[in-house]
C-alpha cells in the first residue's frame, strides 16, 4: 500500500482515519458524491435485512410445491415473492436455500471471509467472521452445534456449506411442532437469522430458544 | 489456533451470547466499519470494480493474516482486512489518478438508458 498519509499509532484510530480521509479523497475526485456512502448504507439497512429472510422461510412452510421450488432454483423462486430489489453485485446473486429435513440438518459457514447472503440475512454477526469460529465449524461442526444448543440426533446427518463467490447458502429450517394454526405473518417471526444459518432451530412461542 | 483472539471469544468456553439471540446483535463495532463497508459496496455498485474482484482481496488479506505467525500478526479485526482490500484496490485500480475515467464514461462500459 502506499504511504498516502501518515496515522497515528493506535490501530481502532488509525483505521478510522484511513476510513475518513479514503472516502474524502474519492469524493474531492469526483468518483462518488457525499451522498453515495449513505444513500447505499440506508438500502442496506432499511431494505436488506433478515425480514426478508423470516418471510421466505414463512412461505415455504406453509406452502410445499414453493419449498420445492426455492431449492431447485432459490433466485427464481425469490423472484416469486414482493421482497426489495436486490443490489446487483452485492452478494445477493447466486442465492441458495438449503432445507433442513427429519435427519438432515444444514449448517453455513465460510472459511476464507464471510460471503453472507446480505438480502435475505443482513449483515453477518460479527463472531461469524472470527477465525475460530470458521475453523471449528468447518472442523467438527457437531461439537460446535452443541455447544450453541442446537440438540442433534447420533443419526442426524451434519451438512456444511462454505459459501463462496459463487453460491451464497442459507438455511430453511424445519418449521416447529404446535405452529398448525399460526399465518404466515406469525411464522415468519419465529424464523431467527440464527435459524437461517443453522446454528440454532426456528422454535415455537413458548417453547424455549433453544 | 489461540492466543491473540477477543477475550470474549474462547472455543474452551463456549460461544459468544449473541450466538443464540437474534435481537441486538452487533454489525459494526464501531462507525468507521460501517462507513468501510458502505465505501465498498458503493464502489462496486457503480461500477469501479467487480464485487468478485473486492472479495478475492479480502480472502487474499485475510488468508496471509491466517497464515502469519501468531505472535508476528496482530489482533484479529476483520474490518482492517477489510479496509486493506478496499484501499489497495483503489490504488490498483487508480480511481484516485489524474486520468481516471469514471465508468460511465468508458467504451463498451456502462450503457445508459435511452
Amino acid at each position: 500500500m502506499t504511504e498516502r498519509f501518515s496515522y497515528p499509532d493506535d490501530r481502532e484510530a488509525a483505521s478510522a482515519a484511513q476510513v475518513r480521509a479514503l472516502e474524502a479523497l474519492l469524493i474531492e475526485k469526483g468518483v462518488i458524491s457525499g451522498q453515495t456512502v449513505d444513500k447505499v448504507l440506508g438500502y442496506f439497512e432499511s431494505e436488506m435485512t433478515p425480514l426478508n429472510g423470516r418471510r421466505i422461510v414463512a412461505r415455504a412452510w406453509v406452502d410445499p410445491a414453493f419449498s420445492d421450488r426455492l431449492v431447485a432454483d432459490t433466485p427464481k423462486a425469490v423472484a416469486e415473492l414482493d421482497l426489495p430489489v436486490g443490489m446487483a453485485g452485492a452478494e445477493g446473486e447466486h442465492l441458495a436455500a438449503v432445507r433442513n429435513e427429519p435427519g438432515v440438518h444444514n449448517v453455513v459457514i465460510c472459511t476464507l471471509c464471510s460471503c453472507f447472503p446480505w438480502p435475505v440475512l443482513g449483515l453477518p454477526p460479527y463472531w461469524y467472521k472470527d477465525p475460530v469460529f470458521r475453523a471449528r465449524a468447518a472442523r467438527e461442526p457437531r461439537v460446535v452445534l452443541t455447544e450453541l444448543g442446537v440438540p442433534l440426533d447420533d443419526d442426524t446427518e451434519v451438512r456444511v456449506w462454505d459459501s463462496s463467490g459463487h453460491s451464497r447458502w442459507f438455511v430453511v429450517p424445519q418449521r416447529p411442532a404446535g405452529t398448525d394454526g399460526m399465518t404466515e405473518d406469525e411464522l415468519a417471526e419465529l424464523v431467527t437469522t440464527e435459524a437461517m444459518m443453522g446454528v440454532a432451530l426456528a422454535s415455537a412461542p413458548g417453547a424455549g430458544t433453544r | 489456533m489461540s492466543g491473540d483472539h477477543d477475550d470474549d471469544f474462547d472455543p474452551e468456553a463456549g460461544f459468544h451470547p449473541s450466538c443464540v439471540g437474534d435481537v441486538g446483535r452487533p454489525e459494526f463495532d464501531a462507525p468507521w466499519q460501517r462507513r468501510a463497508f458502505g465505501l465498498a459496496v458503493a464502489l462496486s455498485e457503480f461500477g469501479h470494480y467487480p464485487w468478485e474482484e473486492f472479495q478475492q482481496r479480502l480472502i487474499g488479506a485475510i488468508g496471509a493474516w491466517q497464515e502469519a505467525p501468531s505472535d508476528a500478526r496482530g489482533r484479529w479485526e476483520y474490518y482492517e482486512h477489510w479496509v486493506a482490500a478496499l484501499s489497495g484496490l483503489v490504488d490498483d485500480r487508480g480511481l484516485l489518478e489524474p486520468g481516471y475515467v469514471m465508468p460511465e464514461d468508458r467504451e463498451g462500459g456502462v450503457t445508459h438508458a435511452r
